[in-house]
């Protein structure tokens, strides 16, 4: 295959539409008759309900329906949580409150309307009789002795307890020359993708077809989940994800909404619409990380790590959404991060509380890990009063140990720690990084420097470790004009896969990429497929694309060869034309081959007519990409703010599609990351009501805030699929919240202060800052 | 939310305590009252529009006294719904007599749920103070009116608050 | 955007507005840039009536001299001020201040006059306006009066305008030989409002070398924007060293009680207002000397 695309930087094929407000999200779509739901949501973080009164919203004008939880008794089965653990507890979430509400925002009644306005305007008119209850917020009172526990029939609000441990601990402790123990905490944050949730659906009772359009990054695995939570036949679900503006895993999941919507259209015959607001979707749509994590290291005194021990607290809020229980657990299994540390055991509480779920969000579970041991290898240098640079180096792991087996039960697939570090230093200009810090420290002002060395685990996944299947399907055809289709089983919704799997067909087949058009997010039209999370788009997704290409140019090669009296397999594609390797002018076009198989009159002895292939690629390994980030900040002593002076991003996804998309996935997660570092944080007060409700309160990070992103590439493929890929969508997420808590305890180490945690209020800074007095001069 | 400070009313603690203990001239003193009717011993049902410029909202809910030591002090609890939110508080007034007026000391704590806790953090503070200070306000006006003089001019630097 | 319902009103003449306005009273509010109303009737924090858009009313939006004097139209947004050419030689604070309001789709649609009339306690203006010793111009059916910046802003979101009034223009004298001023402000991340701001407008002796007068105008730190009064008495007549002006802005937040917000503390705040007097005292007096 010739390279003419892969490898190249072409700018996206979405982004004309996207850049012009030509595209459609949900809430741009439009049917005739359509109403519109609106959800009454608790303003209690726990409280029992004692009656919900619709009469008054009922009578009100342009209403057509409202229920409660009770009124749908039955009828819709709970929110379906995939993740599975041993003695877990039940949290499942019923889509209306009937009883007892456990956070804010959690629906208790819906009501439909011939517009949005009047639908609002009824939710006014509906009472409900609330009981308050102590709400239960902080996760460690949640699991101390006497507290009431939040769901019926349960003894205390564990929801459950995972262990993971491997190789000698207790020998590594013994060993040891010192141990090192600090509590760092994960602050909860909200995702926020700019388009917030909607959801439209529509029921044709002839035909008995329910179709649902809904902004997910799961198509199809929302389709058998409304099929089973409304009991309805599977075949007759159409699920639709249109044009999806960033989901960060917040749409890796099935809400209520989904299904209530769904079945208000089938109850009245008329389309249904809901569009999330921002509130709503700070309130009721997942949560993020949301960790306190107690580790204790034991170390010898030349840098070596012997062993690690986490006792971690997941606050998982009141119920369960998909994957809310296997989230933390990915923190476990990535503990270790890029060490070679022998010996690991992390033991996992997780606990319920009055607050919504967290779930995946960028990273989901590595971000968290790659923090963890990130801040241990930090506080092991300045513990030994070691460099940051060196103590890292001390541990990593040497090309030749690669696969690497983690004492976690991992197989690292392949990696080169020391050349990404090297070049990120390089780049850096590391050596005069710290002589120019050193300079400004004279002159009291406050330079840090921080390092994330990290590998994370991406191309989820083999099915077996998998909750849901690990696999991806694509379908590729041509079409008769010699146009491509490429139905993905991935469901791109921000990350480009429209133009990089563009890319890998006019490769594979000798086309122009917009002679290539790719189809996602139809479950009427595409394959049966997984989604698009865990950075698998390209590696699984890419893959499933990639074989299928593969088969349809075996056949085509076939027919080109027989048209040209050739040998099949020394056919070559190229500017559009199929030829033989050896003699270039036995050549068809490609337009021709393509119609020879349609027209079916000339085609090899026992070849089916037709040019469509599909594949369901399994993977038989994760992909661990890594790399090196560098973070230099600058405090501004009297106001406690942290300025990002540089950051240098050395990544390795193994090997790259398209470059451009690359580093934006890179940029975007980093300044995501950034945001959790400096500013981000979802704040429940004492009675579980959350008081960065909006925008104005919540913090995002804005191009103002940031530096240019330095980004270099080191090229380390993966043996695991046979495009050597490995993905990057959360590399940024997980590289860079370590790197800005290094450099901002590094900046403070003057003061005496080796970790604070996040965000990096200016307020707090500013606090450390005049309350440690300066030690070091 | 805690709210707590002083404030001076220029009567002695006697006349100051019926004038906070008498629901009719109560109603007059809580900013934005529209009714204020007995519901049992120490206890009132209250209707309330309260706003700053453009916000505003109304609640219903209830006033309860407690723990009445007269002239001296007094636990006021009040527990309030509206569309914008939910407010439970309790406060603990204790009256001191100082050159012939009276200094109110006030420290009290309040839950608020719902629209108002969630987007309206920003204005909570500076609004709890604002209701305290019109409420003192009040009942400076009428502690002079009830003196049978004219209304004076109110001074504004008497009483201060402070939240957290 | 799904507020409650409301009577919609777009008056064609600033006379016709302030009949409304007159006739409606508490249940009326204006829509200018609707960059502060807009997000309250969002929420339904604010549920007004009527609402009467005077933001296309014509001859409200200009910057010009009159007088000695530049007056501003009530209409006029934070861009076309941050854009001023006029303003940028006359009278610099103001661009300068209206170029830290929130971001460029607020400041090309808010207004100056929706702004003070609203007085949001974090918002900038009210600090430019302060220390420009502004006036505030506001009709109604029956004329105009003019109303000092010292005295416009009462409490949080409360001003001296009268229902019924409408505010139609700013006046700010120019600035003179040897004066100098700057806006220095902490903005507050998710809003962009100001935790605090401060706006230092200082004139200097002959030489450069004393100040004359200052005036400083503090918005963010509590309640209502303020004149720092005793940072311009510690100012005034001295000799200019970095020690006066450091001494001088541990006064910024004398008297007054700071806000206290998930935000900031009220002891941070305080903290913040001798920082960031300090910082726009320093500039301003470079600022003057820069004309000398």
């Amino acid at each position: 295959m010739t390279t003419r695309f892969i490898g190249k930087p072409l700018k996206r094929k979405e982004d004309p539409r996207l850049i012009q407000g030509l595209s459609h999200y949900v809430d741009d779509l439009n049917l005739a008759g359509m109403h519109y739901a609106a959800f009454l949501r608790s303003p209690y973080a726990h409280a029992n309900i004692r009656s919900v009164d619709l009469s008054k919203a009922r009578r009100a004008s342009g209403v057509v329906l409202a229920l409660s939880g009770t009124d749908i008794d039955g009828a819709i089965q709970p929110v379906p949580c995939a993740a599975q653990i041993p003695d877990m507890k039940s949290g499942a979430r019923p889509v209306l409150a009937r009883d007892r509400v456990r956070f804010v925002g959690e629906s208790v009644a819906v009501l439909v309307a011939s517009d949005r306005y009047a639908a609002r305007d009824a939710l006014d008119l509906i009472e409900v009789d609330y009981e308050p209850l102590t709400p239960i917020v902080n996760p460690e009172k949640a699991i101390a002795k006497g507290a009431a526990p939040l769901h019926a029939g349960q003894k205390d609000n564990v929801a459950f307890k995972w262990e993971l441990e491997g190789g000698d601990l207790k020998a590594a402790f013994k060993a040891a020359d010192k141990v090192i123990k600090q509590r760092i905490v994960n602050q909860r944050v909200i995702p926020v993708p700019i388009e917030t949730r909607g959801v439209l659906a529509d029921y044709q009772p002839g035909e008995g077809q329910l179709t649902v359009w809904s902004s997910t990054q799961i198509p199809h695995l929302l389709r058998t989940q409304i099929a089973s939570m409304l009991n309805f036949p599977e075949t007759l679900v159409h699920v639709v994800a249109p044009e999806v503006g960033g989901g960060f895993g917040t749409k890796l999941n099935v809400y209520p909404e989904e299904a209530i919507v769904a079945y208000l259209a089938i109850q009245l015959g008329k389309p249904v619409k809901w569009s999330e607001s921002r509130r709503e979707n700070f309130q009721a749509t997942i949560h993020g990380r949301d960790q306190i994590d107690d580790l204790e290291v034991a170390i010898k005194r030349d840098g070596t790590i012997l062993g690690l021990r986490c006792r971690v607290i997941a606050d998982l809020g009141a119920y369960y959404q998909l994957l809310t229980p296997l989230i933390p657990t990915l923190t476990g299994l990535m503990m270790t991060g890029c060490y070679k540390i022998p010996a690991a055991r992390m033991e996992i509480t997780g606990v319920f509380t009055n607050k919504m779920a967290t779930d995946a969000y960028r990273g989901a579970g590595r971000p968290e890990a790659t923090y963890l041991i990130e801040r241990v290898m930090d506080l092991v240098a300045a513990e030994l009063k070691k460099g940051p640079v060196e103590v890292r180096r001390k541990n990593f792991p040497q090309p030749k140990d690669f696969p690497y087996a983690t004492p976690t039960g991992l197989i690292y697939d392949s990696g080169d720690y020391q050349k990404a570090l090297d070049m990120a230093l390089k780049v850096a200009d590391y050596k005069k990084l710290r002589q120019e810090q050193a300079k400004l420290r004279k002159e009291e002002r406050y330079m840090g420097i921080g390092i994330s060395t990290y590998v994370e685990i991406c191309g989820m996944g083999p099915s077996s470790a998998m909750p849901a299947g690990g696999w991806e399907s694509a379908t590729v055809r041509v079409e008769p004009t010699g146009r491509v289709s490429v139905m993905t089983g991935s469901s791109p919704h921000g990350q480009g896969q429209e133009t990089t799997f563009a890319q890998m067909g006019a490769d594979v087949l000798g086309i122009d990429p917009s002679q290539v058009q790719v189809v996602h997010g139809d479950t009427s039209v595409v394959p049966y497929g997984i989604g698009t999370f865990g950075s698998r788009a390209t590696a699984v997704g890419g893959t499933a694309v990639y074989k299928s290409l593969q088969k349809v140019k075996e056949k085509l090669a076939r027919i080109a060869a027989h048209i040209v009296g050739s040998d099949p397999e020394r056919m070559v594609f190229a500017n559009r034309k199929i030829f033989a390797k050896q003699s270039p002018k036995k050549s068809v076009a490609f337009g021709q081959a393509v119609s020879a198989a349609y027209v079916a009159k000339t085609l090899p002895a026992e070849m089916e007519p037709g040019l469509e292939a599909t594949t369901f690629f399994e993977p038989t390994n994760f992909t661990y990409p890594f790399g090196t980030h560098i973070c230099v900040v600058e405090i501004d002593a009297e106001t406690g703010d942290v300025k990002l002076v540089r950051y240098v991003a050395v990544d390795d996804c193994g090997n790259v599609i398209n470059p451009l998309l690359v580093e934006g996935q890179v940029q975007g997660g980093i300044v995501q990351s950034v945001g959790q570092a400096l500013f981000e944080e979802a704040v429940y007060d004492e009675q579980g009501q959350l008081i960065t409700g909006e925008l104005m309160d919540y913090a995002l990070p804005r191009a103002s805030d940031m530096c240019w992103i330095e980004a270099a590439r080191t090229v380390t493929p993966t043996p695991v699929n046979p495009l050597g890929v490995k993905g990057v969508g959360e590399a940024g997420t997980i590289a860079a919240t370590p790197a800005l808590a290094g450099a901002v305890a590094d900046a403070l180490a003057p003061f005496g202060v080796h970790h604070v945690d996040m965000p990096f209020k200016r307020e707090k800074i500013w606090q450390v800052m005049s309350k440690n007095r300066r030690r070091v001069q | 939310m805690k709210l707590a400070g002083t404030a001076s009313l220029p009567a002695p603690p006697a006349e100051v305590w019926s004038l906070l203990t008498d629901p009719s001239r109560l109603s007059r003193l809580l900013p934005g009252c529209e009714r204020l009717e007995p519901d049992g011993p120490e206890r009132y049902k209250a209707t309330v529009k309260f706003g700053i410029a453009a916000i505003s909202g109304k609640y219903a809910g209830t006033l309860e006294f407690a723990h009445k030591k007269p002239p001296n002090s007094l636990i006021l609890k009040i527990d309030g719904k509206g569309l914008p939110g939910f407010v439970k508080g309790e406060g603990r007034l204790e009256l001191r007599a100082k050159a012939g007026d009276t200094e109110i000391a006030y420290n009290g704590e309040a839950q608020v749920g719902g629209l108002i806790a969630s987007v309206g953090q920003r204005m909570l503070d500076a609004a709890a103070r604002k209701i305290v200070h019109q409420f003192f306000e009040a009942a400076k006006a009428e502690l002079a009116s009830g003196k049978g003089a004219a209304s004076e001019p109110s001074s504004l630097g008497q009483s201060h608050a402070r939240g957290k | 955007m799904i507020p409650a319902s409301f009577e919609y009103q777009a008056p064609k003449t600033l006379d016709e507005a302030l009949r409304l306005v007159e006739r409606h009273g508490d249940e009326a509010k204006l829509l200018a840039g609707g960059h502060s109303l807009l997000p309250l009737m969002k929420l339904r924090l604010a549920t007004p009536r009527y609402v009467i858009d005077i933001g296309h009313l014509r001859g409200m939006s200009y910057i010009r001299e009159e007088n000695g004097q530049i007056a501003i139209g009530a209409l006029t947004t934070h861009t076309e001020i941050e854009q001023s050419a006029l303003l940028a030689s006359k009278c610099p604070l103001l661009p300068e201040t209206a170029a830290q309001i929130g971001d460029v789709q607020v400041r090309n649609r808010g207004t100056i006059g929706g702004s003070l009339a609203h007085a949001d306690p974090g918002a900038d203006y009210p600090a430019a306006i302060l220390a420009l010793d502004a006036e505030i111009i506001a009709a109604n059916t029956s004329g105009t009066r003019t109303i000092p910046a010292r005295d416009f802003f009462v409490d949080m979101l409360t001003t001296q305008l009268h229902p019924g009034e409408i505010l139609t223009q700013i006046r700010i004298a120019p600035r003179r030989a040897q004066s100098g001023a700057a806006y220095e402000k902490l903005h507050q991340p998710a809003s962009g409002f100001a935790i605090v701001g401060v706006a230092a407008n200082v004139l200097l002796g002959e030489g450069g070398k004393t100040i004359e007068q200052a005036a400083i105008g503090i918005t963010g730190l509590s309640a209502r924007a303020f004149r720092a009064e005793a940072v311009e008495r510690a100012l005034s007549g001295k000799h200019i060293s970095e020690k006066v002006i450091e001494d001088a802005s541990r006064n910024g937040a004398e008297g007054v009680e700071p806000l206290s917000d998930l935000h900031a503390s009220g002891e941070y705040r305080r903290e913040m207002a001798r920082v960031f007097t300090r910082r726009a005292v320093a500039r301003a007096i470079v600022a003057a000397r820069g004309d000398a």
